[in-house]
């Protein structure tokens, strides 16, 4: 029976001291991309142009620190990709790429920001060298992390066109 | 067979006892021609004294007080013969048995069998034969064996699932067969364990540090699976299991044909498994804020199908065993089409919805080949073990070709891979044990051993999450047992392994844009890494009557996997760019553990409680910053160490509330913490949230036309869990019911033995934490009838 008494006197230390250390401030909160509002650009379904620069603008915000974020573009020719958002699109038809535009960028958020407002310009050029890139069904796809290394994502269908 | 060998070493522990006032009850076992039997078991009670006969026969217990005692003998493949003596002096009781023609599943892994390896293992273990697995089947042999305090899995779909001990799972957990470490892609949430749970007669689940008997990754625990059935002699018998579910439409059957005449033994066993796309209590599942529509209650793509064969043949003599085991387990499962891990897919439903049984892209399909030989044989008061195995492991994940980050638009015909091969892992392994164990004398018993393995690893496909690499280790050990009487035992063991792994160099197959121009990145470097480390553990268990009390001190180890020391990729099933840490060490495990049990006719109560320390846990730290170049814009994760602190048990009670109603309570509680590190303050991934299984068992030896009859309902309950760390989402709190009901007819001279089961009775609609799918909200498996019908038969080989 002794072990058993020092077993159960361990646990209840440990449990005790559990419970008392039970006050750290951890974050337990996903950011938050907040795509309502109508500054927000893009939304699902819009579409951008190639040669132009479009301005980003996109709200973020987070219980305690945000992290940093990123933006990928990418075709969706062969629709394998859904966008996370409710509205369903409508897609050009299936077809095969031949010089698709790909567009991958990360961003620091300052350090300390709960809220972040982005409003950048983000350049599409019109092709590689001579050649045009190829218009249609793109994925717009934004990542934000907060400090903590929670994250959320979103991923819009957007087309891409010539103007 | 395995009765044999438990009583052997439990006939170690029971001791003699040189008291006054006591008798020794001994005899001769012997068959009808008067034949000896070596490895018969007598069980003397009250007071469950037990031993073996030995190559003579002959038997002795000692320490027997004067009374009226009730001997049985049993031995596999004769009747039971049950008897009782008044002792009043020494006494002579001889037993003559009766051959029975028997059916492998009739050789029943009693009560006592777990009792007294519960008794003679300092470390807390739970036992299940196979009667278990058919009554508790779920879809993959560790979901049946989720049912035992302080079991939880992670499931990917509804066929494939890996085991949790306590909370620790993937590479802390070591599952061997017969003998030989399993050895597949243990690190991946996204597939099972290749075992086939009807080819498994016998499991016991160590909870605790294992280093010591297992070495590398024994930390959380063991599984460990027998098979050990062996017909009688001159007998040849098998089995005709037919399964079928009602959730998945599971149609299966799996047969069994063993033959045996003097001490050579032959066993053939093939399994086929068909199952459709699971159902769930569900319309539509939102992954993000899209929301799937669900065709019929189906989740898309998750049907698919096993092939298993298994041969085993051996030599069995009284002095000297050598059985081989080979077997190929293989499968083809499709995974949720509408998600490829995390990332929402275009479906084209009328594709999918056409069958519920075809497995379209995604999918994943396994190989695996294992040859085991187990051999024993006993010189004097030495007994000398050898396992050998060769295993491989192929695994091949398939989807449609999509171009992520900086891969081509369009999939180049030039590659050495086809366009669908998103990964490929194909693994060679061999491993030994060998060991000796030396009777000192009946007290104390030393056991000395080395066991090695090299593993072989090759990568392939388009996605790279490890590199390929050759991994090497040797370990040599020493456990010493002794019993200071029949009720007390101490055990003490000390280990050192040494360990080598190279990841090979890889660079992507196709070309992203750096800072200086396109170039082909290198993801993996040529790593050597080598690592060495002493485990030790030492337990004490005190039986009196009614009561078990164990304590057990140890530590265990774990040596850092290729992935955690290499991985350089992207996994886009999960938004995460995984990178490794070449500079990890191995990973270390002190756990304290203690049991209480107590016993009565009536009332059985146990509770075993564990605290757990880690100075250097390694996990997967998800950052807070993105990768353009190596991580296509993805989310880092690096792998890091943190000491982690960790406590729990389990509960369990059962009262016989009527001669045949039995009342059962199992509960079961993790906490862990993690005390340093950028993650301080948060648990670790997948902790399975505390959980308890209230049943009612009804049994009856007959019931209309039933044999063994039984009922049992069990109520469970799991506790949400809020304690999550990134990237996890919480899970609410659920109740499901549990239904089960069989027994043994007889139809004419066949013996059938039926066991239906209702799963998730009411359809209850609800998340696993520790299921891989969780952090795409798919709900689990709506209600399920589960039909099993075995059909034992048998004969004689003159």
């Amino acid at each position: 029976m002794k072990t058993q008494n020092k077993i159960l006197l361990l646990l209840m230390l440990a449990v005790t001291a559990f419970a008392c250390s039970e006050t750290d401030d951890k974050d337990d909160q996903k950011p938050v991309i907040s795509m309502s509002g109508t500054e927000v650009f893009p939304n699902n379904c819009d579409t951008l142009y190639f040669g132009e620069a479009f301005t980003f603008r996109i709200h973020f915000s987070d219980n305690q620190e945000l992290g940093s974020f990123s933006i990928a573009m990418h075709n969706n020719f062969d629709h394998h990709s859904h966008s996370t958002e409710v509205t369903e699109c409508v897609f050009g038809p299936v077809k095969t790429a031949v010089n698709a535009f790909t567009f991958i960028e990360d961003y620091p958020i300052p350090e300390g920001d709960k809220e972040y407002e982005v409003n950048m310009s983000v350049e599409i050029p019109s092709g590689e060298g001579t050649t045009p890139f190829d218009e249609g069904d793109y994925h717009f796809f934004i990542s934000l992390t907060d400090k903590a290394g929670w994250s959320t994502q979103k991923g819009l269908s957007i087309k891409i066109l010539h103007r | 067979m395995r009765k044999i060998l438990v009583l052997l070493s439990m006939s170690v522990v029971w001791c003699a006892v040189s008291a006054q006032n006591t008798f020794v009850l001994s005899g001769k076992i012997t068959d009808e021609k008067n034949k000896e039997l070596p490895g018969a078991a007598i069980v003397v009670s009250p007071g469950e004294k037990g031993v073996v006969s030995d190559a003579r026969g002959n038997y002795r217990i000692d320490g027997i007080t004067e009374g009226k005692y009730q001997v049985r003998v049993s031995f596999i493949g004769y009747r039971e013969f049950t008897d009782s003596v008044q002792v009043s002096s020494n006494t002579t009781f001889n037993c003559k048995l009766k051959f029975v023609p028997l059916n492998l599943q009739e050789v029943v892994v009693t009560d006592n069998y777990a009792e007294t390896r519960k008794k003679e293992e300092t470390l807390n273990v739970e036992v299940v034969n196979d009667d278990f697995l058919r009554q508790n089947a779920g879809g993959s042999l560790m979901k049946s064996l989720e049912r035992l305090p302080g079991v939880s899995t992670i499931d990917i779909g509804s066929g494939h699932s890996k085991p949790v001990i306590r909370g620790l799972g993937f590479n802390r957990v070591v599952v061997v067969e017969n003998g030989v470490k399993h050895e597949g892609q243990q690190w991946g949430a996204d597939h099972g364990l290749e075992i086939d749970q009807y080819s498994v007669d016998n499991v016991e689940v160590i909870k605790g540090p294992a280093s010591l008997m297992f070495g590398s990754d024994a930390v959380g625990g063991v599984i460990d699976i027998k098979q050990y059935h062996l017909p009688a002699e001159h007998s040849i018998n098998g089995m005709v299991n037919l399964v079928g579910k009602t959730n998945n439409n599971l149609l299966g059957t799996s047969v069994e044909v063993a033959g045996r005449k003097d001490w050579f033994f032959a066993r053939l066993q093939a399994t086929v498994l068909d199952y459709g796309d699971y159902k769930v209590p569900a319309d539509s599942v939102d992954i993000y804020s899209y929301r799937v529509p669900l065709y019929k209650n189906h989740l898309r793509n998750t049907a698919g199908y096993e092939r298993n064969w298994h041969l085993s043949f051996g030599i069995v003599k009284p002095r000297f065993q050598s059985r081989f085991f080979a077997s190929n387990i293989s499968s083809k499962s499709g995974f949720f089409a509408n998600a490829h891990g995390l990332e929402p897919r275009n479906v084209d439903t009328e594709l999918h919805d056409k069958s519920k049984r075809d497995i379209l892209y995604p999918f994943q399909q396994v190989d695996h080949f294992k040859l085991v030989n187990k051999s024993w044989w006993k010189m004097g008061k030495a007994t000398f073990n050898a396992d050998l195995g060769f295993q491989r492991n192929f695994r091949q994940e398939k989807s449609n070709y999509t171009s992520h980050g900086y891969m081509p638009p369009v999939f180049p015909d030039t590659m050495s891979f086809a366009a669908d091969l998103e990964r490929e892992f194909d693994k060679y392994v061999y491993s030994g044990t060998l060991k000796a164990s030396l009777e000192q004398n009946t007290q104390t018993t030393y056991t000395a051993g080395v066991s090695s393995e090299y593993q072989e690893n090759r990568i392939d496909g388009r996605g790279f999450i490890i590199p390929a690499f050759q991994q090497f280790t040797l370990g040599g050990f020493l456990v010493a047992k002794h019993s200071f009487s029949e009720k007390s035992l101490l055990q003490f063991g000390l280990r050192f392994d040494y360990g080598t792994i190279k990841t090979e160099a890889y660079y992507d197959w196709f070309s992203s844009p750096t800072e200086n121009g396109n170039a082909y990145l290198q993801r993996a470097q040529d790593l050597d890494r080598s690592f060495s480390n002493v485990s030790w553990s030492a337990g004490y268990s005190y039986s009196p009557e009614h009561w078990l009390l164990k304590v057990n001190v140890g530590k265990s180890f774990r040596m850092p996997i290729a992935k955690e020391l290499a991985a350089n990729g992207v996994n886009y099933h999960h938004f995460s760019y995984e990178v490794g840490n070449p500079d990890l060490s191995a990973e270390v495990s002190y756990q304290l553990d203690g049991g209480v049990e107590y016993h009565s006719q009536k009332l059985t109560v146990g509770i075993t409680p564990f605290l757990n320390y880690f100075p250097n846990y390694i996990y997967l730290n998800p950052t807070s910053e993105h990768d353009r170049l190596y991580g296509n814009g993805n989310q880092v994760y690096i792998y890091q160490q943190s000491e982690v602190f960790r406590l729990g048990g389990e509960l369990h009670a059962h009262y016989q509330l009527l001669k045949s109603l039995q009342i059962g309570v199992i509960g079961e509680y993790v906490y862990s913490e993690q005390l340093s590190g950028e993650k301080k303050g948060f648990t670790l991934p997948f902790s399975p949230p505390a959980s308890a299984i209230i049943n009612l068992k009804y049994r009856k030896e007959k019931f209309l036309f039933f044999q063994h009859a039984y009922t049992s309902v069990d109520y469970r309950l799991t506790a949400a869990q809020n304690n999550i760390v990134p990237p996890e989402e919480t899970t609410d709190a659920y109740q499901t019911v549990n239904l089960g009901m069989g027994g043994e007819v007889k139809i004419r001279q066949q013996n059938l033995k039926l066991s239906l089961q209702v799963q998730n009775l009411f359809n209850t609609r609800y998340f696993s934490h520790t299921s891989y799918y969780r952090l795409i909200n798919l709900p689990e498996s709506g209600r399920n009838f589960i039909l099993n019908v075995s059909i034992p038969f048998s004969g004689e080989i003159k």
